[in-house]
């Protein structure tokens, strides 16, 4: 807890960001809705910041339309450290979640899903607080929270709250051209257990703190009307006692039509879970611990 | 000779499907009130644009990139998707086009919860206009 404000971010890492937050937040009136017309009075939010409510291993801003139900299916493979010995880690053991999500009224969804690592099953909410609109808006804003429960069998745990994870982010993003949007998103991770050690003096040490700090960069080009390049970067904030997670670089296309989202990306993250990919990851970029994932999303509209 | 008769009949039947798909299939009755909807977008640069870049998302793959209902969904489909080209088609006002994209109707799926914003369809509405030749 003492070291939440332990913040090891390095100038280069400083300075990326607040390049980003300008560039998201500068005027642009090229950064009109596609859908923009002269007849009406009223300007309307900016549509499709991005292509689905995923980019790679991060929510976007976007909140399906009232009515929508979304089926989500992501794969992280393993590491491509092996070569052709488990085929660039397609054949090595992979991670999966398989999520189920819901716009109940307008801004606003509920999801559950399973992911494979550890069993765990997420709750999860995301409310759309406000919209890029041209002339009063600059940015859109939105929330996106979790509870996770690591539904494993109960001889894992001392106590049934220490199955229990939290994640709150808030998600700011621009469509800055037609063609580029970019994100910038905050994001807080808890776990209620976290693993100890005993020190030299017998006593029980943490060896992470419950809580991490961590932003997450993201960027979309348009290369076609239904196909775009996604570009990411995850930086943990927070300074642990041991086992600092290392940051995640991603990059991927993406491909759109009426009912789906398809994302195949390369990154370092494999937990799906976004509080596990946050605190726990152990790629690390500078050893080409990357691996290959995909997103599959299906949209019904009722 | 009853034989002939049954021959000549499903003869008859299997004819009047393949004349069917070849008119674009059963008719489409739309109603009056919406048929007569003004179209409120105005057919600006910007309105056909966003109308491209709905049908590029969602029609293409059935109605084909040029609107020849040639898309590569379009055999798999049991209903004719038309030819968008054509002078019978392109003689429907917007408001019949705008109520048939809204509705659906057997494969052509509803698009008015999907599309949300009525301005969107108009704009769709739009960019089909330009698909006559």
């Amino acid at each position: 807890m003492k070291n939440f404000n332990n913040i090891r971010f390095s100038i280069f890492h400083r300075w990326g960001i607040l390049m980003l937050l300008f560039a998201i937040a500068m005027p642009n009136l090229n950064a009109q809705d596609e859908a923009s017309t002269t007849e009406v009075v009223k300007p309307k939010p900016v549509k499709n910041t991005f292509g689905s409510t995923w980019v790679m291993n991060n929510q976007t801003v976007m909140v399906p339309i009232k009515g929508t139900l979304q089926f989500d299916i992501q794969h992280c493979f393993g590491t491509t450290n092996n070569g052709s010995k488990d085929l660039f880690g397609l054949f090595a053991p992979s991670n999966i979640r398989l999520g189920l999500g819901y716009t109940l009224i307008n801004n606003l969804t509920l999801g559950l899903g399973i992911t494979k690592e550890r069993m765990q099953m997420d709750l999860n909410a995301k409310y759309s607080i406000l919209k890029q609109t041209a002339g009063s808006m600059p940015l859109s804003l939105t929330y996106f929270g979790n509870i996770v429960i690591d539904t494993r069998a109960a001889s894992n745990f001392r106590y049934t709250a220490h199955r229990f994870s939290y994640f709150n982010q808030l998600l700011i993003a621009r469509k800055i051209t037609n063609n580029f949007s970019a994100q910038v998103a905050p994001s807080f991770s808890w776990f209620n257990n976290i693993e100890g050690y005993v020190d030299s003096k017998g006593d029980i040490q943490k060896k992470m703190n419950n809580g991490h700090l961590a932003v997450s960069l993201l960027g979309r080009y348009k290369i076609s009307a239904n196909s775009a390049i996604l570009v990411g970067y995850d930086q943990p904030l927070t300074s642990h006692p041991t086992n600092n997670p290392h940051p995640n670089i991603c990059f991927g296309i993406e491909t759109t039509t009426s009912a789906h989202a398809f994302q195949v990306f390369v990154g370092n993250y494999y937990g799906i879970v976004p509080q596990s990919n946050n605190m726990f990851n152990k790629n690390d970029y500078r050893e080409g611990n990357f691996l290959i994932g995909f997103n599959i999303t299906r949209l019904w509209n009722y | 000779m009853k034989s002939l008769i049954m021959v000549v009949f499903a003869g008859l039947i299997a004819f009047s499907f393949t004349t069917n798909l070849k008119d674009g299939g059963k008719p489409w009755p739309v109603p009056d009130a919406a048929k007569n909807k003004k179209n409120p977008v105005a057919k600006s640069a910007e309105s056909v644009e966003a109308g491209k870049a709905l049908w590029s998302k969602h029609c293409k793959a059935c109605h084909g990139a040029k609107g020849l209902g040639d898309g590569s969904k379009a055999a798999q489909l049991e209903t004719e998707p038309g030819n968008f080209t054509k002078a019978d088609f392109q003689a429907q006002t917007d408001g019949a086009i705008f109520y048939k994209t809204s509705e659906g109707r057997d494969d052509m799926p509803s698009f008015k919860k999907k599309i949300a914003d009525a301005e969107d369809i108009w704009n769709l509405v739009n960019y089909i206009r330009t698909l006559k030749k």
